[in-house]
């Protein structure tokens, strides 16, 4: 990655005024063949994108307009809004949403915090850090649904490695009905959701770390900056960018991430860690596709809106 | 300003793979068709295992010897997909033409014109008479059309722990609900992780609540729609649904374990395979793998016909699958003999490999189904004034939805968010709108 390099794109420079374009670069004329040329190479990854991307967005979209069963298909007028008024009108769809913003909370602060300290960790040269690298990386390569299905094992409350780890430890006495309860079912859908995700903060973060030019820092050290000093007001501010498109990346993953609770919970007990794309495969599964894709245009607009104010606040924040 | 139109884009792609994931409708393969004279018939199964696979492939080359000319090409989907990569190829038109349909997929399947209509074949088929009652009768859909043939029946046993039952005093296993919470609630002991009844929480959760109500409705339910009884009313609405609950529920608080508001098929068998459970309701497929178990012995269990109600009766939900043809086969003959063929005694085969009822009257004389675990089915089957057979309705296009909202709401009464009253109240609501229509 030519991130590990270079500081990443829209990193602040180290020289105010560094980034600006030489006075007088020249610039090829804009001309029709010269246009027609760009599209001939522009073509193949635009009808990709057409094909895979944007035809079953609007097969899907279609489909919320409509009654869509997959067992009743000679049936399928159109409906106008209703899927989207049966969605608001169930109280399901708001407590979905809550339990949404818990799961992505949730999932990743932690997963920030714990992915930049193995980062710091993995940035220094020690013997077999290829090795200790390997294996934080490594649950990236795994299925989440297959993640699911190990920790609702290992959550289990009378068979699960969990409990028995707390008990031999002393910390508990009885046995914990994990994934019984609510609220100690979304806190183990979660740590099973930090343990996957914090391998992909730590490789992010690890490429940016190895960006920051050692100059910078032996500066930093000249001018008696502790590690504490150097690390907030020199690493950080400079792999700033990296670190909050990473934490918008990854909001936007975890929110349509249903895998390890569909595998781990299914969404329950009583619907209480459903989140709104674990809500909307039990939509498919009924074969409501109407209703399913009605709740996956609702999805692509909450993430829309927020991306929209994350992006805003940071332009605001720039521009102080 | 780039860098906002980047990561806007960004969102974007991520956000619109969401809508795709339900939007996305179905291609399929290539179809079946002939090669030199050859017919190459696509065949898609859909409660895939790889052992049952391997029966099917060994049948499947006996069936290609038998008929040169015929080549049978296996596609096994994995089970969670399955029924919807069939509908998908179903819809397509083409890439399949002999297909497993389960009771649960027949309505719909029916319903959308997918399904070839075998009844005229069939009747010309001698091997249709050797075939028990129950498959003659589930083969025929409501509109009196053969779409399927059944090539076994899955139904509910109780598999008990001869060795604590005596322990906990007991003569023998218990014949009746009241019963199972008593022997239960005697055996239960969380200190030394020993519990009574592997309770089923998780998925499909609602199936032995409603097992149970069936029982205590047993005099007057309606064997053709067991959600109703003979008045015409639901199930959940009957006097005698409140007392069913209410004994089915105490199971949970009285002798099960704790964690078993989730519990779903995996769990359950565990509990019951590694010792740590005394009962367990649960269809015969599961004979095989405890019989696999290396916690507890073969002399240590057994099965008891289904349990009774207050009327003395069981309704035995049946649950069904077999083999049907695609409407748009261009070679529903070879697939209609293929079907025969694996109705025939193919399927006694089929059946004893994978812990099935047999379809075949002969197979019930076989001492594979007269002794050890799969005696108390022989016994039901025998006592069918006692052990009623039922029809559900689980061909109706909300079947799914129906499973989801009653697991759900089972949920709710383990967690204390719902009485066992309102429950039967929105049940008996929920189908009594639905039957409105």
């Amino acid at each position: 990655m030519a991130v590990l390099d270079r500081a990443p794109r829209g990193s602040r420079p180290l020289v105010r005024g560094s980034h600006a374009p030489p006075s007088g670069s020249r610039r090829r004329p804009f001309t029709v063949r010269r246009g027609l040329g760009l599209l001939a190479f522009l073509t193949p990854a635009l009808v990709f994108v057409l094909v895979f991307t944007y035809y079953p967005l609007l097969r899907g979209s279609q489909m919320a307009f409509r009654q869509w069963n997959l067992f009743d298909l000679r049936n399928t007028p159109w409906v106008g809004l209703a899927n989207f008024r049966t969605l608001l009108a169930n109280p399901t769809f708001y407590a979905v949403l809550e339990h949404s913003a818990v799961w992505v909370v949730g999932s990743i602060v932690p997963q920030l915090l714990i992915g930049f300290g193995l980062a710091l960790l993995l940035r220094r040269r020690f013997r077999f850090r290829g090795v200790y690298q390997a294996l934080v990386f490594f649950p990236w390569a795994v299925s989440g649904f297959l993640i699911g299905i190990l920790f609702r094992w290992m959550f289990n409350g009378e068979f699960g490695v969990v409990n028995d780890l707390l008990m031999r430890a002393g910390l508990i006495e009885t046995n914990v009905a994990w994934l019984a309860d609510p609220r100690l079912a979304m806190f183990s859908v979660v740590v099973a959701n930090v343990w996957y995700g914090v391998t992909f903060f730590a490789i992010m973060i690890l490429a940016a770390l190895q960006s920051v030019p050692d100059e910078l820092l032996e500066a930093g050290a000249l001018d008696g900056a502790g590690k504490v000093r150097t690390l907030f007001f020199i690493v950080i501010p400079f792999i700033r960018t990296t670190l909050l498109l990473t934490v918008l990346l990854r909001i936007i993953w975890v929110f349509n991430f249903p895998e390890i609770i569909y595998g781990m919970t299914g969404g329950g007990p009583a619907e209480q860690t459903h989140i709104v794309t674990s809500w909307m495969i039990t939509y498919t599964q009924q074969g409501d596709y109407g209703l399913a894709s009605a709740l996956g245009l609702i999805v692509v607009g909450v993430l829309v809106l927020f991306t929209s104010f994350y992006l805003l606040a940071l332009r605001e924040r720039d521009a102080r | 300003m780039k860098r906002r139109s980047f990561l806007l884009g960004a969102a974007g792609l991520a956000t619109a793979s969401v809508s795709g994931l339900a939007g996305c409708g179905g291609s399929s393969s290539g179809s079946g068709g002939s090669a030199g004279g050859d017919v190459t018939l696509q065949m898609v199964e859909s409660l895939t295992n790889p052992a049952r696979s391997q029966v099917l492939k060994k049948l499947l080359a006996d069936f290609e010897a038998a008929n040169p000319g015929i080549k049978v090409q296996l596609v096994s989907p994995p089970t969670e997909q399955a029924d919807q990569k069939i509908q998908q190829m179903l819809q397509a038109g083409n890439g399949v033409d002999v297909l497993e349909v389960r009771d649960l997929t027949v309505g719909p399947f029916a319903n959308n014109g997918w399904l070839y209509d075998m009844t005229d074949d069939v009747q010309k088929w001698a091997g249709f008479s050797d075939l028990t009652a129950q498959a003659q009768k589930y083969a025929k859909h409501s509109d009196g059309k053969i779409y399927f043939v059944p090539y076994g029946f899955y139904g509910l046993s109780l598999f008990y722990r001869k060795d604590l039952v005596t322990e906990a005093g007991f003569s023998g296993p218990p014949k009746t609900w009241d019963e199972l919470l008593e022997q239960a609630a005697k055996i239960q002991d969380p200190s030394r992780n020993r519990y009574g009844y592997a309770f089923r929480g998780g998925k499909n959760g609602n199936g032995n609540v409603v097992a149970a109500i069936e029982a205590y409705v047993g005099d007057s339910i309606d064997r053709e729609n067991a959600f109703k009884i003979k008045s015409g009313q639901s199930i959940f609405a009957a006097p005698e649904a409140q007392a069913a609950v209410d004994t089915y529920f105490d199971l949970f608080k009285r002798a099960s374990p704790p964690s078993s508001v989730a519990w779903g098929y995996p769990e359950m068998v565990e509990g019951f395979n590694n010792g740590s459970t005394a009962f367990l309701l649960q269809d015969p497929e599961v004979i095989a793998t405890v019989s696999a178990s290396k916690s507890i012995t073969t002399d240590q269990w057994t099965t008891a016909p289904l349990l009774t109600g207050p009327s003395g009766k069981a309704a035995q939900p049946v649950a069904t699958a077999g083999w049907g043809v695609a409407k748009a086969s261009k070679n529903a003959a070879a697939a209609v003999k293929l079907v025969e063929f694996l109705s025939g005694d193919a399927s006694t085969t089929f059946a004893k490999e994978n812990s099935l009822v047999p379809i075949k009257k002969t197979a019930g004389k076989d001492a594979f189904y007269t002794t050890g675990p799969w005696a108390s089915y022989v016994t039901m089957t025998e006592n069918p004034d006692t052990y009623l057979t039922v029809v559900q309705p689980r061909g109706v296009s909300w079947w799914t939805e129906w499973s989801t909202k009653s697991d759900t709401q089972v949920q709710q009464v383990l967690i204390g968010k719902l009485s066992t009253t309102d429950l039967l109240k929105s049940w008996d609501a929920y189908w009594t709108e639905k039957w409105k229509g």
